[in-house]
């Protein structure tokens, strides 16, 4: 990526934070309900699990504050792709269903950069981000974790492998929405709904057959559990720290072959009406 | 019929050149009946769609070509190929030297693009974040950016609504502001797809004599689809007309006219009530002595008409001129079913 594709990138994410801006400020009360509500709502998905530690003095093996840990870590991984990927780039295949690519296509800059960018919501998205920071900043502090930079730095590559691993996986079954737009319109958010919804567990004690599953074809492992096992010193090996960032890679490249096959299919057949299973009008 | 290239044209000349383009969807086809449906689930049968066959256009830099047809006959998919969003199965698209697909990025900066029934505009938005947005994702220099959007909103009239939000706009507002989008990077070439669809009388004016100003000063190449022929006639030097996915048509109007019949009105007054029939002509209808008729004026000659009609009945006033351009069209579609 060459500096002047650098600088175009940073202006994207300048105008997309601007309309962000210009979105949630149009009226006071409603920007107050949406990032009040977003911030409620995270929270209220993980006290489930965080009661579980509560009441049984940890959960899995793993001590409150560990538990914490995981539950910060995981909301922090939403967080980075709900601020990034937020305007429906994240659950790509409600874009591809809707025939709304044709808007991306006709824009003069490569396509990767469209998706890399047009989701960027800093204001309505990152409302997850202050709880999740919370979370991890009062956990780190009782478990005496973040004394090194070395640490901070293994957290950010952990984190953003976590997220891309999401990315990837919403991706990957989105693509689908290039064959099938109309009956894959949601493919993308059940898909995701699946991996948000075991993130918050430690999955220790999990036979291997399911262990195996949950770190391939079901990757929701890797979203928060392996890289908080790894962070947090639970892991034996020091390889398993680079298990995430590896498996994002993998991810990502299985990702844009589908991706990329989904759109030579698209430039055949369009958002056409004959389609079958076709793009809404 | 194509309109050949006039001699002496050079390539450099050639704004949208495409040879032999063809595009085949398909459809499924469902049968009511409960037998069949298992049937169906086993070997689907699918209709072959042929949304163009063998499609030649070549359009020259500074001209305006209306692109008209039944529906479905092609029109949006010819669009689509051409702004790069469609790849054609067979055949060669070249618009401004360069490949939509291969060459994308490049080229998609050099068009602008209005799709009637769809909108480039920020929904949630006011109108000028749309252009702060496009200034941005378009690279457009600031003062050459500041300069051309003064012209567009002075010429469309965006002012009165440039800060309202996209959703609130009338339909007429919109169209005028996604032009003034399309318009603000200052494209060599403009693909109009049906772009006054749903507007207001007064709002199409604004629109048509904004396009005819653009081509007339910057020597905007401009390719527009439309149902309403008055618009197409009125805009338009040339027009392609596309039927079942063939070009059946190219040329000018007044061609068209002669080709498919020179269809013209007589109005006459007479005296007596009743209205005299005429051999060649076909009576449409009578009110206050006033008679009309419709006749081809490549068949017939209007002198043996008021012939008719003087010796038949007394003439009080006659007035005559030329069918609109729907009827005629509406009368080629007609054909064309048949």
């Amino acid at each position: 990526m060459g500096v002047r594709t650098c600088k175009k990138l940073l202006r994207l994410w300048g105008v997309y934070a601007y309309l962000d801006f210009m979105f949630m400020t149009r009226d006071l009360r409603f920007f107050l309900h949406c990032f009040f509500s977003d911030a409620v709502l995270n929270l209220a998905a993980v006290s489930g699990t965080f009661l579980l530690a509560e009441r049984f003095a940890g959960l899995g093996g793993w001590s409150q504050p560990q538990v914490v840990f995981l539950l910060g870590y995981g909301m922090l991984v939403g967080g980075l792709i709900n601020t990034f990927f937020g305007f429906n780039v994240l659950y790509i295949s409600r874009r591809l269903g809707r025939g709304q690519l044709d808007h991306t296509l006709i824009q003069p800059q490569p396509l990767w950069l469209s998706l890399l960018t047009e989701g960027f919501t800093p204001i309505s998205g990152s409302a997850i981000l202050l709880p999740a920071s919370g979370l991890l900043l009062w956990a780190g502090a009782t478990l005496g974790l973040g004394s090194a930079a070395r640490w901070w730095a293994l957290f950010v590559l952990q984190a953003l492998s976590s997220a891309a691993i999401a990315l990837s996986f919403s991706f990957l079954w989105g693509s689908l929405a290039f064959w099938a737009p109309r009956a894959a319109e949601e493919i993308s958010s059940s898909a995701l709904r699946l991996v948000y919804q075991l993130k918050p567990f430690p999955l220790d004690g999990s036979g291997p057959l399911l262990m195996g599953g949950l770190l391939s074809l079901l990757p929701v492992g890797f979203v928060a559990w392996y890289p908080c096992r790894f962070l947090l010193g639970i892991a034996l090996s020091p390889w398993d720290g680079a298990a995430t960032p590896l498996a994002a890679f993998f991810f990502a490249l299985l990702a844009s072959w589908a991706f990329t096959r989904g759109k030579k299919h698209y430039e055949r057949t369009g958002s056409s009406r004959y389609l079958s299973f076709g793009h809404r009008s | 019929m194509n309109a050949p290239a006039p001699p002496g044209t050079s390539a450099s000349d050639i704004a949208v050149d495409a040879r032999g383009l063809c595009k085949c969807f398909y459809q499924r086809q469902r049968s009511e009946k409960l037998s069949e449906v298992f049937a169906n689930l086993l070997r689907p049968r699918v209709r072959l769609v042929e949304a163009l066959r063998q499609v030649d256009l070549q359009v020259r830099r500074g001209e305006i070509v209306a692109y008209a047809g039944p529906n479905g006959a092609g029109k949006s998919t010819t669009v689509k190929l051409l702004c790069g969003i469609l790849a054609p199965d067979a055949g060669r698209v070249r618009v401004l030297g360069l490949d939509p697909i291969a060459d994308r990025v490049r080229y998609v900066g050099r068009i602008g693009v209005v799709f009637g029934q769809r909108t480039e505009l920020w929904w949630d938005h006011p109108v000028a974040a749309s252009f702060e947005w496009k200034r941005v994702v378009w690279e457009i220099p600031r003062p050459r950016y500041e300069r051309l959007l003064g012209r567009v909103r002075e010429l469309l009239g965006l002012d009165e609504f440039f800060h309202s939000l996209t959703r609130e706009l009338s339909l007429g507002q919109r169209m005028r502001a996604d032009l003034g989008l399309a318009l603000v990077h200052e494209p060599e070439i403009l693909f109009l797809d049906e772009p006054t669809i749903g507007v207001d009388v007064l709002a199409k004016r604004h629109i048509l004599e904004f396009i005819m100003q653009l081509n007339r000063e910057r020597r905007v190449t401009v390719m527009l689809t439309s149902h309403d022929m008055d618009e197409l006639e009125q805009l338009a030097g040339r027009i392609a007309l596309i039927d079942r996915g063939r070009i059946a048509f190219d040329g000018d109007f007044d061609q068209l006219r002669r080709r498919f019949a020179d269809r013209r009105r007589l109005r006459l007054q007479t005296r007596a009530g009743e209205a005299p029939v005429l051999q060649g002509a076909q009576l449409l209808g009578s009110e206050g002595g006033w008679h009309e008729y419709t006749f081809d004026a490549a068949r017939t000659q209007i002198a043996g008409l008021l012939a008719q009609a003087s010796a038949r009945s007394e003439i009080l006033d006659v007035e005559t001129h030329r069918a609109p351009l729907d009827e005629v069209i509406a009368d080629i579609y007609q054909q064309w079913r048949q």
